[in-house]
């Protein structure tokens, strides 16, 4: 049999600014229906790292490889506040070569946002900015999904959309990648963690049933051996 | 995959209906205009120096400065939510965006000096409807000349702390080959001259057009990058 070629593959990345390291020598690679959850306290390089693999970074050393579209959520929505979140959506569509109306209507109803479509995302709150956020990186069915802290400023029932929404796309052997405080949200659903300790990757592990406390008991003891 | 003119002009159309919807830099740029051209009309002493000698200028540091309010604000809409994201992740060339913003900028900057030029014929008392279709010509060549140098100079500045007041101290400097030639040629069709006598600066301004478009065409995949 031949073996599955990565989504996405990093080998050897470190990502300088300026005079300071944020990232060390970072090698990871994630298939098709892997799950990657990284863990990290504030100020680890989980960001950074989120950003080159999605090749909004160059590295300053290393190589990122991906094989297929690439989806992303980060911190800030990447959405236009003038706009409604049809319009929006609709533009970003276009900027992946999908002028398709309907698709748009399916991302919405998806993400719980069909009643509000043609308002102003100025007016949303910010979970429902999170949603539509999430909702604009899904547009492309991309092979790899990005995620930096997607559960931010969800209530309970938003927080159930996005889980439903990480389990389709486990469902369908996409590969994602989440970084997190909020491992109670993903812990069940990643198939490994990595652990992110003062810019590098620690390690791998399979998630291997265990539970957040377990996962982060293991980081505590990474970290303290780093 | 989008094409690279459908994904220019989708982000052209989106800036041009933020701008339709907000009206924030084209109500700033429009009252700016009429009151440059106002404070230029009060100022001259009829008597002493004819409308003919001042026109020109006033013209033409009107077009600049209430230019660069629509400038300043193109690469803003882009930081707002790090929007810059969401279009880098797209698979669309640089260029495109480049040309996007380049053609959502030339149509705001357009639409300013549709406005003002009739005021500022108005004001001047200019008997110029033979001239007209040279004027906008001669508006025409030097408008793409200095909105290409700025759409790259605004991606440039807007990651600095002090963007508004950043683009005008690097942008003026590239515009004065320009509007000197506009200035000239402006004077040269005010008065009437024939068309020989503005072979010259039409060639200059011409040139200028097609070095700063080219130039700033291939150059800004690299204000890109952090």
């Amino acid at each position: 049999m031949q073996p599955v070629e990565p989504a996405l593959k990093a080998h050897g990345v470190t990502r300088k600014f300026g005079h300071r390291t944020v990232l060390h020598d970072v090698s990871l690679a994630v298939s098709g229906g892997d799950f990657l959850m990284l863990v990290g306290h504030n100020g680890a390089g989980k960001t950074t790292l989120i950003r080159v693999l999605a090749g909004l970074l160059k590295p300053t050393a290393g190589t990122v490889q991906r094989s297929g579209a690439t989806g992303m959520v980060a911190h800030s929505s990447m959405l236009y506040d003038a706009l409604t979140a049809r319009e929006n959506l609709a533009f970003h569509g276009r900027l992946h070569g999908l002028n398709d109306a309907a698709l748009v209507q399916r991302i919405l109803e998806q993400m719980g946002l069909a009643p509000h479509g043609d308002r102003r995302v100025a007016t949303f709150s910010r979970g429902m900015v999170q949603r539509l956020s999430i909702g604009r990186a899904l547009l492309s069915d991309p092979e790899v999904l990005l995620l930096d802290e997607p559960f931010t400023g969800l209530d309970d029932a938003a927080a159930v959309i996005v889980r439903e929404v990480l389990q389709d796309l486990e469902q369908r052997r996409r590969a994602v990648v989440v970084a997190t405080h909020q491992l109670v949200e993903v812990v069940d659903l990643a198939t490994s963690v990595g652990f992110l300790v003062g810019g590098r990757l620690a390690a791998i592990e399979p998630v291997a049933g265990r539970d957040a406390h377990a996962v982060m008991a293991r980081y505590r003891e990474l970290a303290a051996n780093a | 995959m989008p094409s690279f003119w459908s994904a220019a002009l989708a982000i052209a159309a989106k800036d041009m209906k933020i701008e339709w919807r907000t009206k924030t830099a084209f109500a700033s740029a429009i009252v700016f205009a009429v009151l440059v051209l106002a404070v230029f009309y009060f100022a001259r002493d009829p008597t002493a120096v004819g409308a003919l000698d001042i026109a020109p200028g006033a013209l033409w540091v009107t077009f600049t400065f209430a230019a660069m309010l629509g400038l300043n604000r193109a690469f803003m809409l882009e930081s707002e939510n790090r929007a810059m994201d969401g279009l880098m992740l797209a698979p669309i060339s640089p260029s495109a965006i480049f040309v996007g913003k380049f053609l959502g900028n030339l149509a705001f900057v357009g639409v300013v000096e549709a406005v003002s030029l009739p005021l500022f014929i108005l004001f001047y008392d200019l008997p110029i409807v033979g001239q007209l279709p040279a004027l906008v010509g001669v508006i025409a060549m030097a408008t793409v000349a200095f909105v290409a140098v700025g759409t790259l100079l605004s991606s440039m500045v807007v990651r600095t702390r002090f963007a508004e007041l950043m683009l005008p101290i690097l942008l003026l400097p590239f515009l004065i080959p320009p509007i000197v030639g506009a200035v000239q040629l402006t004077s040269r069709i005010l008065s009437g001259r024939p068309l020989s006598d503005l072979a010259g600066w039409l060639k200059l301004l011409a040139s200028f057009d097609i070095i700063f478009v080219i130039l700033c065409f291939f150059l800004f995949e690299a204000t890109l990058e952090e």
